[in-house]
């Protein structure tokens, strides 16, 4: 791991008063010691300084208000009548959500199958892509137009790829139709709705996945290859081989951040599937994310001591899942990252 | 390293962090200006030319909010009126947010289904005693009922909403009906016969749609049938629910026959009714303006309405109702009521209100004030709104209880899982009100 | 240093694939490209359809007659300030895309090459702070930024006045530091060779200086990667700016100016309108995105990785 060189100065400060006596040392040695003392005081204050905008920003943009959300959800509030008008209820907020609330426990596994299936679906579509066009003349127009769909918030997304599933206007169906297979009822169907909106998801987000790839990619020096190409590897080895371990840090980026932004959808969920006018009848419980069932939690059913209690829980299982995911993909691998 | 490499480096900090300063001041914005006019701040959730007002060419033909405020602006020239204009789906969840941080609008337009709570949580001001009892003699009881909570009239209400059949009178009279249907069993029928399909399976045309996507829009036509049937939502002191017995269960199975008919499946959507892609729809009374514009000159030729077909021999229709209300919080509480009593109370020579003038010829819905009702005969009497204006009569409105959203959402979503056949409608009516209970004990237990 | 010297294709000899592999590659990238880009397509064309021409069965692949005028109205459109929205937008995103840069850099180079004890901990928190649901902070949040001290007419305690919340820093503040920022520029730092780093400390440079001579253009990618996510991530950010818009509209973004848009436009008869509102309101940022592409190969290119 990076950190003081090779003078073999252990980890951890040594307090000066364990020091040996001057006489019982060269004094070279001794001024290497006073030396990695101040390189490490240096260092520390360095570092927290070059932390500290951050440190300050987290302080008070996080720690209070999750702090104050953490209070909230032990109480009944409803954000109409003052905070302190709420009345404490201890963990009933948390315990009705996991064993009285179908639609929330349909949500958590609605949004896992989302999650899941959108980062590492989207990942390997992305890899392919990538691997594309990542050589190809005009590359650039390429990238242009893989990442467009990124640019576009998710509102007009949604309601773009609502018109595209519509279940007699809509392109995809006229396509079926065109091709001779049966057209479906895609948003309105209880079992279609998630993968179709899982599919849109996709299909938004694979650009910006591409770029990270290309970046990857291009981060993995050209030497390997050609050591590979001498020892006669072929393009397949070349990629197991190579470009996959080299990419593991940027995998382990991108399935950590995905997922955490993947169990947070709500955008295309709602302007989809759940959102009003343009919604139709996509049973909830098919299609319900837990973002957007906290929000109507909070907002429309005025229980935000409830919906914070959710987001609580949510916390939990994404800091669960992010540190499985850790541990799977750090094992081996040609470098250690942490 | 040099020192000039390092002199470079502090460089590019102190820049940054005078940039940052220098945009922080420049940007901090202006702070509260002494205010020489008395500010209202009415949250409103109307928009486009509800706001600003129906143009033909540059004439202006039905006035905008943004008038009507002006008017009064004009003859108080000390108040200043600000009008928020917010989304519908949005409105309350900017309320509370507001709220929470003590920026709250002085005037609130209050969803009935809203009012238990802002009552319960002390949100709103009570309702001058001259108002109230100008509610109470001037306005129809069904909108009076509305604005009550716990027996005291909280808010002003403006606008009532109920439902009626919308039909597309071509398409029955192709298909050779001589009117719309009465009873629901000829709904069914008439619905199944005026589905169009396509070769392969697909529907052209449904015989009937139902108004879908938020939680009104289910339950208040099954409420309708409910009441028809004599059953009821809640027990009258809201201790249980009391929709799942017999009678909402014969509600539900008279939704379904229509799904198994074949008059409607789970794709149709009301809102393709403009299209010709659907026969016959539920519909509330705020959708007139967007059908005359879908139909422009057709209009009069296509659309028909009609009272919900009786079942039982007899036709309920759900009501709900907007008020108006002024904040608790509010630091202009009776300039607020003044510019109301002007709007709502203040009679002009005609009898009608300045509000009811609005909700008439611009909103193009029910004014709950009966001057308005009386003195508004173009708009109320036309081929849309007679027929709800009629079907007042026989309307109920939707109990005022707390929590009233989230029981309505969990109705909502169980009724759907029955249309879709993913639960048996007992089934569904029995998980829906053993969740209603929980509530119902929680805030009346 | 041509883009052949690195990836898989680096050095490739002559082999029997290339042809097919090349024609199937067109032909998949291609399908690739028509899927991403029919649905703007379908979106410029019904901008430009009328009313009936937009819910006509079988849907109608391009007017007759397109309907420039619609662009034309609503750029004069009081209702639909766009020249405001952008620049509400413009000034937001740069200044939130300047802030993470500099924190992330600054933050990602101090958990890499710096040590000092904590420094595992507090990555970790940084990657915990990431898992909070977003809406958790929307009300306190508001209330702090109320709350600020000495800003808005507000006293030293914050009591008084709107405190942040109408200026510009209420849209910028909450974003002003990005884990995912902080992430990103960590997993690149760590692959910039200690020695570097240590050579410099030997030289005698300060760690301001080696954070600005060595790590800043050597992870030019990451830095550029991160500045245009969080630019476009600023951009098109609605919830929040929607929020703090109720009570300033002054401050409106190009999210909240769409939103106003569906509101101004919300009847049917203003579908088209509302689509060539909406076209104007994206096709800047991509313009914006080719143009950023650009120095993004550029400076990839110039850190000669090897």
């Amino acid at each position: 791991m990076t950190g003081p060189g090779a003078e073999g100065s252990e980890r951890g400060l040594r307090p000066l008063g364990r020091l040996p006596p001057p006489e019982a040392c060269p004094r070279r040695e001794a001024w290497q010691m006073a030396r990695s003392l101040s390189r490490r005081a240096r260092q520390t204050v360095a570092g927290y300084l070059f932390l500290s905008p951050a440190i300050l920003f987290y302080l008070v943009f996080l720690l209070f208000p999750v702090g104050l959300s953490v209070y909230i959800s032990f109480t009944n509030w409803n954000m109409l009548a003052p905070l302190e008008r709420a009345r404490w209820v201890g963990f009933s907020n948390y315990t009705y959500l996991l064993t009285r609330d179908d639609m929330f426990i349909a949500s958590l596994k609605n949004t896992l199958v989302y999650a899941l299936g959108t980062v590492f679906i989207g990942m390997a579509i992305a890899l392919g892509v990538a691997l594309l066009i990542n050589n190809v003349r005009g590359s650039a127009l390429w990238r242009f137009l893989i990442f467009a769909p990124v640019v576009t918030p998710a509102i007009a997304v949604g309601r773009i790829w609502g018109g595209i599933y519509h279940p007699s206007q809509g392109y995809l169906n006229q396509l079926l139709r065109a091709v001779g297979l049966p057209p479906q009822q895609w948003l309105s169907s209880a079992e279609l709705a998630l993968p179709s909106i899982m599919a849109t998801a996709i299909w938004a987000g694979v650009g910006a996945t591409v770029i990270v790839f290309i970046a990857g990619l291009r981060n993995i020096p050209a030497q390997y290859y050609e050591a590979a190409r001498i020892d006669g590897a072929r393009p397949w080895h070349e990629f197991w081989h190579i470009t996959l371990p080299m990419l593991r840090p940027t995998v382990l980026f991108l399935s950590v951040t995905g997922l955490i932004s993947a169990w947070q959808v709500f955008d295309l969920v709602y302007s989809m599937a759940l959102g009003g006018t343009e919604a139709g009848t996509t049973p909830a419980r098919a299609v319900m994310v837990v973002a957007l069932y906290l929000y109507t939690t909070a907002f429309r059913n005025l229980r935000a001591g409830r919906a914070t209690a959710g987001a609580m829980i949510l916390f939990f299982i994404i800091f669960g899942l992010t540190l499985i995911l850790l541990r799977v993909l750090r094992r081996g691998g040609l470098e250690a990252y942490e | 390293m040099g020192r000039n490499q390092q002199r470079r480096g502090w460089t590019l900090v102190c820049t940054a962090a005078a940039l940052a300063a220098v945009m922080a001041v420049a940007l901090a914005g202006p702070g509260t200006a002494l205010a020489a006019r008395t500010k209202i701040v009415w949250q409103v959730h109307w928009t486009d030319f509800q706001i600003d007002g129906i143009y033909q060419g540059d004439r202006l033909v039905a006035r905008g909010l943004r008038q009507w405020v002006e008017e009064y602006e004009r003859t108080h020239p000390d108040i200043d009126i600000e009008l928020q204009s917010i989304p519908m789906e949005e409105y309350l969840n900017r309320l509370i947010v507001a709220q929470a941080a003590g920026t709250g609008p002085d005037i609130i337009s209050v969803l009935n289904t809203w009012g238990p709570q802002l009552v319960y949580d002390g949100v709103l001001d009570p309702v001058p005693a001259d108002l109230v009892a100008d509610v109470r003699s001037q306005y129809i009881p069904v909108a009076v009922e509305g604005a009550t909570v716990d027996g005291q009239i909280w808010g002003i209400p403006f606008e009532v909403g109920n439902y009626a059949l919308v039909y597309n009178k071509k398409h029955l009279q192709e298909a050779g009906f001589s009117g719309p249907p009465r009873t629901w069993d000829e709904l069914v029928q008439m619905g199944a016969k005026l589905t169009r399909r396509a070769a392969d399976g697909t529907v052209e045309r449904y015989g009937f749609a139902f108004l879908a996507g938020w939680e009104s829009a289910v339950v208040h036509p099954y409420l309708g049938l409910l009441w028809s049937l004599g059953g009821d939502f809640l027990a009258p002191d809201f201790s249980r629910a009391t929709f799942n017995g017999p009678e909402g269960l014969a509600a539900l199975e008279a939704e379904l026959q229509l799904f198994r008919s074949g008059a409607t499946d789970v794709s149709a959507s009301v809102w393709e009714f403009p299209q010709g892609r659907v026969s016959m729809m539920i519909m509330a009374s705020w959708y007139e303006s967007s059908l005359k514009q879908a139909f422009g000159s057709e209009y009069e030729a296509t659309v028909g309405v009609a009272p919900i077909p009786a079942i039982n021999g007899k036709s309920v229709n759900a009501a709900y109702s907007w008020w108006l209300g002024v904040n608790a919080q509010s630091r202009v509480k009776k300039e607020a009521w003044d510019f109301i009593r002007w709007f709502t109370a203040q009679t002009l020579p005609d009898g009608t209100t300045r509000m009811g003038t609005y909700q008439a010829e611009n909103i193009g819905s029910i004014p709950p004030r009966k001057g308005d009702l009386a003195g508004h005969p173009e708009q109320l009497d036309d081929l849309y709104t007679r027929v709800f204006v009629q079907e007042l009569a026989n309307a109920r409105h939707e109990p005022n209880v707390l929590q009233g959203a989230e029981i309505k959402t969990i109705l909502w979503h169980e009724i759907v899982e029955a249309w879709h056949g993913r639960k048996t409608p007992q089934q569904a009516l029995d998980d829906a009100a053993s969740k209603i209970d929980d509530i119902l004990r929680e805030f009346y237990g | 240093m041509s883009s052949r010297d690195t990836g898989p294709a680096a050095g490739r000899r002559r082999s029997p694939w290339p042809a097919v592999v090349g024609t199937l590659r067109f032909v998949v990238t291609l399908a690739v490209a028509a899927v991403m880009v029919l649905p703007f397509f379908w979106m410029i064309s019904s901008s430009l359809m009328t009313y009936q021409e937009s819910i006509r069965v079988p849907p109608v692949w391009w007017p007759e007659v397109p309907q420039w005028h619609h662009y034309l109205e609503v750029l004069r459109d009081p209702r639909v300030p766009l020249g405001l929205y952008f620049k509400n937008s413009i000034i937001v995103s740069s200044a939130v895309t300047l802030l993470v840069l500099v924190t992330s850099s600054m933050a990602g180079y101090a958990l890499t090459k710096l040590d000092f004890p904590g420094r595992d901990a507090i990555f970790r928190l940084f990657l915990a702070t990431m898992m909070f649901p977003a809406f958790l902070f929307l009300v306190p949040v508001y209330y702090i930024l109320k709350r600020m001290p000495l800003m808005g007419g507000n006293d030293i305690l914050g009591l008084g006045g709107t405190g942040a919340l109408q200026s510009h820093l209420a849209l910028i503040l909450p974003f002003a530091v990005s884990a995912w920022g902080i992430f990103l520029m960590r997993q690149f730092m760590m692959s910039v060779p200690d020695e570097l780093v240590d050579a410099a400390r030997i030289d005698g440079a300060s760690e301001l200086s080696i954070w600005s001579r060595i790590m800043l253009p050597l992870t030019r990618p990451a830095l550029a990667t991160i500045a245009i996510f969080t630019f476009i991530g600023q951009w098109n950010y609605l919830l929040w700016p929607l929020i703090v818009t109720t009570s300033a509209p002054h401050l409106a973004t190009v999210p909240v100016g769409i939103r106003m848009m569906a509101t101004a436009y919300s009847t049917a008869l203003n579908a088209g309108k509302l689509q060539a509102a909406t076209v104007m309101a994206i096709v800047p940022t991509i313009v914006l995105f080719l143009t950023m592409q650009r120095h993004y190969i550029r400076g990839f290119a110039l850190t000669g990785f090897k």
